[in-house]
């Protein structure tokens, strides 16, 4: 290449960016920063300002001056019960889809031959594609005092199974579908793929390497599954576990279907919007859905689960 | 990874969880064929197809369903422009807020869908945007910007950057490395990022629901059919129908883009983290 | 550690920028709901409403019930819409809403919507909250052959300005009762007569108790059936509204809803779902609308219902008007068609409602020569409609002697929950 002939424009284009090496990024990033930032996030906190905000409590007015006191109406008994239901219920889904999960997922990633995983993918991931209502609606035919699950138990002559769920602490009801055993059962069933899939990809990553060599080093099977294989699948799980509890949190369709007609966290911000314009209290619920997500994140970032993705 | 055998144990557990999976959708499928037209029971007390011929006479189940497959095209197109040049940014490079802004791109996924829906809600009103396809269109973007992200991202990780300087050490320029390395790699994770985008897109209800006007995209057709509960097992055939019509196009993409060793294939590069609904 | 304080940092002030951004008009959207203050801007009542109608818009946009609004889509037989399109001008575009607090959160976000079919809960709400208009019922030729017993009524007709003058804020549609739906597997051929089957430990003809095998409404209008029910088992209380309580008769009703807790197995909240619980046997008594009990699919005969003899509580839709409608011409234009009394029997027939239009009930093919009768039309005396507790009692007086809707809400969602 002669040094001294004139650069072409292409040329010249590659040399400005060699120079300004933020501006290559900056180019590339800004259109999908500025819809972020300033749509979503400024969308997010013009919602936010409204908690600081708060309702006069007989007029209904909404008065702007800057106040704390709708916070405290989230230490109320019963906002706190919606709160903590919704955590509980949060929480008892992931470890569930976890749970579940774990044996398709880890089959996929390590056993199944390429055409396999390829079909078992595949399979995983259609349910998504059918509509979310029609499929929790379908449980309702399942688990009816007169629907499947219950005819089948009969035949089997072992419906007394149904008795001792319902005696259940947490989970128990007068009947099946309002139960809130029913709530976690079609949360963990809708959410599932969900958490199939990233769990699926981490433990593909776990290298075979690992396995053999704590196996040459005299661990059982067992033991290299407990010692080894799960604590490399963690960040798979925890990036699963997003979605089931973020998911799970901000429903609000749901458990008007299935569970005894307890609000969780999604339902009251759709509620206190509503007729009742409790705007403030709405937002209000929203922040705390939103400080549960944002420590999760965080507790996530720091176990790694954002190298799964 | 395939010269072992998995115990027996681990094979019944993994079938009996897809079997989980499945349950539930031949229970659609049944009750798409029930007589019955307001209420179920079990078993149902007889079996028809009329109901094929009453959901594909609704001409407002057709626009539905254009709508959706109209606002998922579009933002899949977008959210795969945004998505793949944010990620390519984001990837090679460091700058300052680079940790905030992957944090902050999670967030429309991590956040409850709610939040999102009535963020946008209110901002919509508070500009006086009136509520159209576009601004469904904008919900769903926001998104599926995301699902998009995060399969470029992990594709890009993925791939070795000792091709690049591979590359350009043989002489190429800027843009041929591009063409002929980078892209065929970003290919099949822009489309699987694509094929989840649309996916969730187009079951998506809850953002939806505050960011439509008159519209009505196809779950949200299905959500108001089941207010009235006439002719419900129309709701089950249209279902049906959506993963019937979804399934050819999935096939083939994973088809065109598999691996030969690895088997994988467009769907599984990189494609980790969804949202639905 | 740093490292996060910075991120979230940056994340924070990020979004205050952004937010501070916006504009600081969220004032205008959600004023009042309850206030009684003369001064308040409700609806301007002061300006003269439109005085004649102009030329039709092309379109008219309305937020309804899903059901009230049809044009033959869903079932051929059932379309006044399309005849009212062709007659006008004006494009029907239909926004169909689950609840009450979805109809109102629809037209106070901005002025998209003309017209909005809100329920009793609902009405007065906008009205205070200056959402609609009052209507000028001059321009609805047809106001004189509502009902007389809902002309007035006082959901959607107030003095808001106070100068003496009653302003109509809505045109009635349709309403209904709420009635005590049940299922004779577990009433046998027992014809229960009161609200104690729903409210009191009891055991049912089938010989099993009714814990667990109740429902109730999850809407937080139902403390005032609590209060109907108290009315009559404990007069002393005092109630005369259930819509107006004091504080005492509002803990009281309280008290009861809490003990009727341990009989609910679900609170309902969309039709459809009350009906599949009725017929796969979770509940076998529960308040509910005649729509429910003339769709739900049983052998003929298996789910009844009646009016008990406490009374029941109703539900009434006016359509009202936005303040800044864009297309009041054709607004006018559909208040008017709204009394079309084959509207009126064909919307009855398709809803389960009762006509807001008399004649409607005569002569109407889908409706049938009893279908008012079977809708519920000979229980109107005996209905407490919905409608929007205030402060101040409904009086009008600045005084705060009542319990306003905001806190119904947030007791009866705590009762729910347990507490």
């Amino acid at each position: 290449m002669a040094v001294n002939a004139p650069m072409t424009r292409g040329q010249r284009i590659s040399a400005f960016f060699y120079r300004h090496p933020w501006a290559k990024p900056a180019l590339l990033m800004l259109p999908a920063v500025v819809w972020l930032v300033v749509v979503y996030l400024g969308s997010v906190g013009a919602m936010l300002r409204q908690s600081f905000w708060s309702l006069q409590e007989f007029t209904g007015a909404l008065d702007k001056t800057f106040t704390l006191s709708t916070y405290e109406q989230l230490f109320d008994g019963a906002n706190r019960d919606i709160i903590v239901r919704t955590v509980g219920l949060a929480a008892t889904v992931t470890v569930l889809c976890a749970v579940l999960a774990f044996p398709l997922a880890y089959y996929m990633a390590r056993f199944a031959t390429p055409r396999m995983k390829t079909i078992l993918y595949l399979a995983v991931l259609m349910p998504l594609w059918s509509s979310y209502l029609v499929r929790a609606l379908s449980w309702r035919q399942i688990l009816a005092n007169e629907g499947m699950l219950l005819w089948l138990l009969r035949k089997l002559g072992i419906e007394g199974v149904v008795d001792v769920i319902l005696q259940a602490p947490f989970l128990g009801g007068t009947s099946l579908i309002s139960s809130r055993f029913s709530l976690v059962i079609v949360f963990t069933y809708l959410w599932l793929p969900f958490m199939v899939l990233p769990l699926e990809t981490a433990l593909e990553r776990v290298p075979k390497s690992f396995v053999e060599a704590s196996s040459d080093l005299g661990a059982r099977p067992r033991l290299t599954f407990r010692r080894v294989i799960v604590p490399l699948a963690i960040p798979g799980l925890i990036a699963g576990s997003i979605f089931t509890f973020s998911l799970t949190m901000g429903d609000f369709i749901l458990p008007n279907m299935f569970g005894s007609s307890e609000l969780i966290v999604g339902q009251q911000v759709y509620v206190q919007q509503g007729v009742v314009g409790n705007d403030p209290l709405a937002a209000a619920f929203t922040f705390v859905a939103m400080v549960v997500m944002l420590v999760y994140l965080l507790l996530a970032k720091r176990a790694g689960a954002f190298e799964a993705l | 990874m395939s010269d072992e055998r998995a115990g027996l144990g681990l094979r019944i557990a993994a079938f009996a969880v897809m079997g989980f999976l499945y349950i539930p959708l031949g229970v659609i499928v049944l009750y798409a064929f029930t007589t019955q037209s307001t209420s179920f029971t079990f078993p149902p007390p007889g079996l028809t197809t009329k109901w094929i011929g009453v959901a594909f006479g609704r001409s407002d189940m057709w626009e539905a369903f254009r709508l959706s497959l109209l606002v998922g095209a579009a933002a899949t197109a977008v959210a795969v422009l945004l998505g793949g040049l944010l990620a390519a940014a984001v990837y090679r490079s460091t700058f300052f807020g680079r940790n905030a802004l992957a944090f902050i791109v999670v967030l429309p996924i991590a956040l409850p869908g709610i939040v999102t829906g009535i963020a946008l809600q209110s901002t919509f009103n508070q500009f006086e945007i009136p509520f159209s396809t576009w601004t469904i269109g904008i919900g769903h973007t926001t998104f599926c910007i995301v699902i998009v992200y995060n399969n470029v991202v992990a594709r890009l990780r993925r791939m070795s950057p000792n091709l690049v300087e591979a590359s350009s050490d043989m002489g190429a320029s800027g843009w041929q490395t591009f063409r002929w390395v980078i892209w065929p790699n970003l290919g099949t994770a822009l489309l699987a990022g694509g094929i989840l985008a649309f996916a969730l897109s187009f079951d998506e209800i809850i953002v939806t629901t505050f960011t439509s006007g008159q519209q009505k995209t196809l779950p949200i057709w299905i959500f108001s059919e089941l207010f009235r509960p006439r002719n419900r097992p129309v709701t089950n055939v249209v279902a049906l129908f959506a993963i019937v019509i979804t399934f050819v196009p999935v096939l083939v993409a994973q088809l065109l883009t598999r691996d030969p060793t690895e088997g994988g294939g467009a769907i599984m590069a990189g494609a980790t983290t969804e949202r639905s609904s | 550690m740093s490292r996060w304080i910075r991120v979230v940092a940056l994340v924070g002030v990020l979004a205050l920028v952004a937010a501070g951004c916006g504009s600081d008009d969220t004032s205008s959207e959600t004023d009042g709901g309850g206030g009684t203050e003369t001064a308040a801007p409700v609806g301007d009542p002061d300006s003269p409403p439109i005085t004649e109608i102009g030329e039709g818009e092309g379109e008219v946009n309305i937020v309804a019930w899903a059901g009230y609004i049809e044009d033959g889509s869903t079932d051929e037989n059932y379309d006044w819409v399309t005849q009212f399109e062709s007659d006008t001008g004006c494009q029907v575009n239909v926004k169909t809403a689950g609840t009450s607090d979805e109809m109102v959160a629809l037209m106070q976000e901005g002025s998209e919507y003309d017209l909005v079919t809100a329920s009793g809960d609902a009405s007065l709400r906008l009205v205070y909250g200056g959402t609609v208009q009052p209507i000028n019922l001059d321009l609805i030729p047809s106001y004189d052959t509502v009902d007389e017993r809902l002309q007035d009524a006082e959901w959607f007709t107030v003095d808001t300005n106070g100068n003496g003058e009653m302003e109509h804020y809505g045109v009635p549609y349709q309403w209904g009762s709420n009635v005590l739906m049940y299922s004779t597997d577990a009433f046998k051929d027992v014809t229960p007569d009161s609200w104690s089957v729903v409210f009191e430990e009891q055991k049912l003809p089938d010989g099993e108790s009714n814990t667990g095998r109740v429902q109730a409404y999850d809407g937080a209008i139902y403390i005032a059936d609590a209060a109907l029910y108290l009315m009559a088992t404990q007069p002393e209380l005092g109630i005369e509204d259930p819509y107006a309580l004091t504080r005492d008769q509002f803990d009281a009703a309280l008290n009861l809803l809490r003990q009727q807790r341990e009989l609910v197995g679900r609170y309902w909240h969309d039709a459809f779902v009350q009906m599949d619980d009725f017929v796969n046997g979770e509940a076998v008594a529960s308040s509910s609308w005649p729509f429910q009990v003339n769709f739900i699919e049983g052998t003929g005969e298996r789910f009844l219902s009646v009016v008990p003899k406490e009374g029941a509580t109703g539900w009434a839709d006016t359509t009202m008007m936005h303040t800044d409608a864009p297309h009041p011409n054709c607004a006018y234009e559909w208040l008017e068609w709204s009394l079309n009394p084959k509207l009126q029997g064909d919307l009855a027939s398709w809803f389960g409602s009762v006509p807001a239009v008399p004649a409607a009930c005569e002569g109407n093919e889908l409706l049938g020569p009893d279908g008012c009768q079977i809708n519920g039309i000979d229980n109107f005396e005996q209905i407490k409609f919905w409608k929007t507790p205030q402060a101040d009692c409904f009086k009008g007086d600045g005084s705060t002697d009542c319990v306003p809707y905001l806190e119904w809400v947030t007791n009866y969602v705590a009762v729910i929950g347990g507490r």
